[in-house]
């Protein structure tokens, strides 16, 4: 197994970009880069030093909190050129890795059809209805989303998802994109060493980078994957098995599945929460508890709330929100998790918030160490909430 | 061979701009696909200069040292000359009108084919 940062993994489903798709790519990543390293300082240099002073000089105080500083770095002209020039680079992410599955469409179809070799199975559901949240906007800007399907057994939207997501993160969750899961297993296991999951449900699931860790961590428990879109699944099917990973993918919302009360020991989500709504995130925790077992363990990675970071480092992680199509965002990352999980049924008392470390130990030199909208790992550090449910 | 069905290319949801005039965000988004495109196409000759090395045709030192001739060095300069002048047309074909004395202000013409009979 490679262990660069400098190209990802390949497994069988993975699309094979030809010269130019993948000098494209590479250049966005380059790009992504540079952005991160040489275009984001400046927005903190613009803010202390004219932004902010102009702020003072008009109401004789600073800005207290993230939409004041909003309302008047959005007319900063530095932070004008970076916020253009990092949607730019998201809309090319995309473009950069829809190309070689356009042209591949059918074959990747097919090809997924042939996978299975580690024993997982696959399970969807054509009448579960896609969530609105899901559906309002495409989120993070990928055309057609999770879920928009244009050939048989199309898997298409999670081919490109694979491949824009190291783009994305811009190899910092490593060759397999499997640094959350990682961390947040290696975590689990540190501060639970006697805890033995035998059955482990990772919701929303996408094409399983987080899902693939817990199979390898825990080789001997029955591994579930959920997830609202199809294609998004048959891809996760695909990659798993081609990866040697038994994972048992169905397509199902976190908020209301069709497992057993009390059936699984650990529950556990990537990023997921945030895609969701004010009203379904509580739909999601009540599941979670359902789903447990006594004694059992509820674990969500996600950036960190909005309450650990100072306001200017709050607005600048905010950036998403509006301009990266994660309408719900904002919101989720001002959360009270402790009052989310009592009324999920949690004991608020069992409730932890965490930085967990990235597991991807190789990257953490060249990190920037700072959490910013567009340097999606670069904190070197993942923000694990969770919550044990009591034992009977 | 039938063709693939069209994957969707623009993401469901309003674009931000960034800047009072879109027309910035525009340039700048073609400014980048531009760079997008001289990056793959030096790729592509760092790929020919390693195989050609590779191949024993010629190494990556001999481009480096290359003295182009009299000759050379004039269709080179002749090149660059043209690809200016397409690239800041717009520039030059102001400063042409500017110096045509039959270029009338387009409202002249407007006038001229609209009138009444």
């Amino acid at each position: 197994m490679q262990t660069s940062e400098l190209e990802q993994n390949r497994h069988s489903i993975l699309p094979e970009p030809n010269h130019d798709e993948l000098a494209r790519q590479q250049f966005v990543r380059s790009f992504k880069e540079h952005l991160v390293a040489r275009v984001h300082p400046g927005n903190r240099l613009a803010y202390e030093h004219r932004v902010k002073p102009a702020f003072v000089e008009e109401n004789g105080r600073e800005p207290d909190n993230r939409f004041e500083i909003r309302d008047v770095m959005v007319r900063d002209p530095h932070y004008r050129m970076f916020s253009a020039l990092l949607r730019t680079s998201q809309e090319m992410m995309w473009s950069a890795s829809q190309q070689p599955v356009q042209r591949e469409l059918r074959e990747l179809a097919e090809k997924a059809k042939d996978a299975d070799r580690a024993g997982g199975s696959l399970r969807l559901d054509p009448d579960l209805e896609i969530p609105r949240y899901h559906k309002a906007v495409d989120i993070h800007c990928q055309p057609g989303g999770y879920h928009t399907e244009v050939t048989r057994d199309d898997v298409a939207p999670g081919a490109i998802y694979d491949r824009a997501v190291f783009i994305y993160a811009m190899g910092q969750m490593g060759p397999d994109n499997a640094d959350m899961g990682d961390s947040a297993a290696a975590w689990i296991k540190e501060n639970y060493p006697d805890f033995k999951p035998a059955r482990i449900l990772d919701m929303g699931c996408a094409v399983g980078h987080s899902t693939e860790p817990y199979a390898q961590t825990w080789p001997d428990a029955e591994v579930h994957g959920i997830d609202v879109a199809a294609p998004m699944l048959r891809y996760a099917h695909a990659r798993a098995e081609s990866l040697g990973a038994k994972v048992h993918f169905s397509q199902q919302n976190a908020e209301r599945t069709d497992f057993e009360d009390a059936s699984f020991d650990l529950v556990v989500s990537h990023i997921l929460l945030h895609e969701t709504s004010e009203k379904a995130i509580r739909r999601v925790i009540a599941e979670c508890h359902r789903l447990l077992k006594p004694g059992g363990l509820m674990v969500h990675a996600e950036t960190p709330p909005y309450k650990d970071l100072g306001p200017f480092d709050a607005f600048m992680l905010d950036w998403d929100t509006r301009n990266n199509n994660e309408p719900f965002w904002g919101r989720s990352h001002d959360i009270d998790y402790v009052e989310l999980s009592g009324r999920a049924g949690f004991d608020p008392e069992k409730v932890f918030e965490v930085m967990a470390p990235s597991a991807y130990q190789i990257a953490q030199a060249r990190r920037s160490k700072v959490f910013q909208g567009g340097d999606f790992g670069g904190g070197g550090l993942w923000f694990l909430y969770g919550a044990e449910k009591q034992a009977s | 061979m039938v063709e693939n069905p069209k994957l969707k290319r623009k993401a469901k949801g309003a674009r931000p701009y960034f800047f009072d005039d879109p027309a910035i965000d525009k340039l700048l988004a073609m400014l980048m696909g531009l760079a997008g495109e001289v990056s793959v196409l030096r790729d592509r000759l760092d790929t020919v200069e390693r195989l050609a090395e590779q191949n024993k045709l010629f190494t990556r030192s001999e481009v480096e040292n290359y003295q182009p001739d009299e000759d050379a060095l004039r269709e080179r300069a002749a090149r660059r000359a043209v690809f200016l002048s397409e690239v800041t047309r717009i520039i030059e074909a102001e400063l042409e009108g500017m110096q045509d004395e039959d270029d009338a202000p387009y409202t002249q013409a407007l006038e001229l084919v609209n009138r009444e009979p």
